[in-house]
């Protein structure tokens, strides 16, 4: 019994020393938070460098073929300079693949968290970029 | 026999697994490109203590928590804040984001408008970086995040004691309100603020403040490369006793660069429109 709880107490407290994600401008509350959305052989329709966050618009197909309008947001842009971002990263007519934790409300909107590009090179979001939904600039941020 | 401790074991090795993933998570990029005197570089950070705070001097480029400068971490307000009757109902009104308040249920005036932080808040909130520069008679503190300066005056003055009202000669409130300040010590510069807009949040959980709120700065640069800004707020309206409002650290950055950074109101109605409010269920807070 003990050495469970002994397992319990350190579990939590190594959980607790990762860098557990936060969102230190704009909150999480919209966002469904388990397994991302992936949206394969997107194509970009516009890539808005605006504050308080990038917006990423994307045209997706889905297995019907009805084509899906999607926009997700970016952490903010001096965040995401930090791991490489600026305005140019993505333009209209881009075809990707992107993982998006998508509204609770179910509409096609989001939060970012990769893209692929067809030459295999990936750009990830600040704050939810990991694939575990965890920060992905802690190399910079800390 | 099972090893009594083969649990334990195996469960920090599976958190130091964890952490390790964690920490490889980042996809900083790998530039080996000349780098240009215009670029902030959140790699280059400054090493070390540097060495001894020169004396009586703040002036610099420096970074905040979350610009990649390896900032210790800011320390948040006291919470929960001593209010007053009035306090808790001035505070009660305002929808901060947060547990279960989105984006699109806040009311919070900059989140929905762009409207100033205004002080303190703006020594808080989104301080990434900032530049002290100082004149003979004042100090200036220019803030990254929405290209705005803050006036120290250290020419002797004292701060008024009234501001707002119907006089003729009244003063009216400022966002950034009116300060004084003086050097404590060598490395210790202690800025006193009052005559603040009451329409503004002290912090950006929501925390009131009233126009003759009196905020205390104490500017502790505790080597070349470290400096600390803790708050106190007395407010004896809102709140029944001072309170800190908590503590910002920076780091020196070496090229003395940081970043462009603003709220802009076409550009946030669109992010509402178009992404927060959908995703947040609403069509806009009511302010």
């Amino acid at each position: 019994m003990k050495t469970k709880v002994l397992i319990i107490v350190v579990l939590f407290a190594g959980l607790a020393a990762i860098n557990v994600p936060v969102f230190a401008h704009h909150g999480a509350a919209s966002f469904e938070l388990g397994a991302p959305v992936v949206l394969k052989n997107a194509v970009i329709t516009e890539f808005a460098w605006i504050n308080p966050h990038p917006l990423i618009k994307a045209d997706f197909k889905d297995e019907k073929g009805n084509v899906q309008h999607w926009t997700m947001e970016l952490g903010s842009i001096p965040s995401a300079q930090l791991i490489g971002w600026n305005r140019g990263s993505l333009a209209a007519g881009d075809v990707v693949t992107l993982y998006v934790w998508q509204a609770k409300t179910k509409e096609p909107v989001g939060r970012f968290n990769k893209v692929e590009f067809s030459d295999g090179t990936v750009l990830r979001d600040t704050q939810r970029g990991a694939d575990d939904g965890g920060r992905a600039d802690t190399g910079v941020r800390q | 026999m099972q090893h009594p401790h083969r649990g334990v074991i195996a469960g920090v090795a599976g958190v130091l697994l964890l952490s390790a993933l964690a920490a490889a998570q980042s996809n900083a990029p790998q530039n080996t490109a000349p780098k240009s005197p215009w670029k902030y570089y959140p790699a280059d950070r400054a090493v070390g203590d540097g060495g001894p705070a020169p004396k009586r001097d703040l002036t610099g480029t420096w970074a905040g928590e979350s610009y990649g400068a390896n900032t210790p971490r800011n320390r948040g307000p006291e919470n929960p804040a001593p209010f007053t009757a009035l306090g808790k109902q001035l505070f009660d009104k305002n929808r901060a984001e947060g547990a279960g308040v989105t984006v699109a249920n806040s009311n919070d005036p900059h989140v929905r408008y762009c409207d100033p932080y205004g002080f303190p808040q703006n020594m808080t909130n989104e301080i990434r970086g900032l530049t002290v520069s100082t004149l003979p008679n004042r100090t200036f503190i220019m803030l990254m995040y929405m290209d705005l300066w803050r006036e120290i005056w250290t020419d002797g003055r004292t701060l008024p004691t009234v501001v707002g009202g119907r006089a003729r000669d009244a003063l009216d409130p400022k966002y950034n309100g009116y300060s004084v300040g003086r050097w404590e010590d060598d490395s210790t510069f202690v800025a006193e603020t009052t005559g603040l807009v009451p329409e503004t949040w002290a912090h950006e959980s929501g925390l009131p403040h009233s126009i003759m709120a009196r905020v205390t700065e104490r500017f502790h640069r505790s080597s070349k490369h470290d400096m600390s800004v803790e708050l106190t707020m007395n407010d004896p309206q809102l709140y029944s006793r001072p309170f800190s409002l908590g503590q910002v650290n920076f780091r020196w950055i070496p090229n003395q660069l940081f970043d462009d950074f603003t709220c802009i109101p076409s550009e946030v109605q669109r992010y509402l429109k178009e992404m927060a409010d959908p995703a947040g269920g609403g069509s806009g807070a009511a302010r």
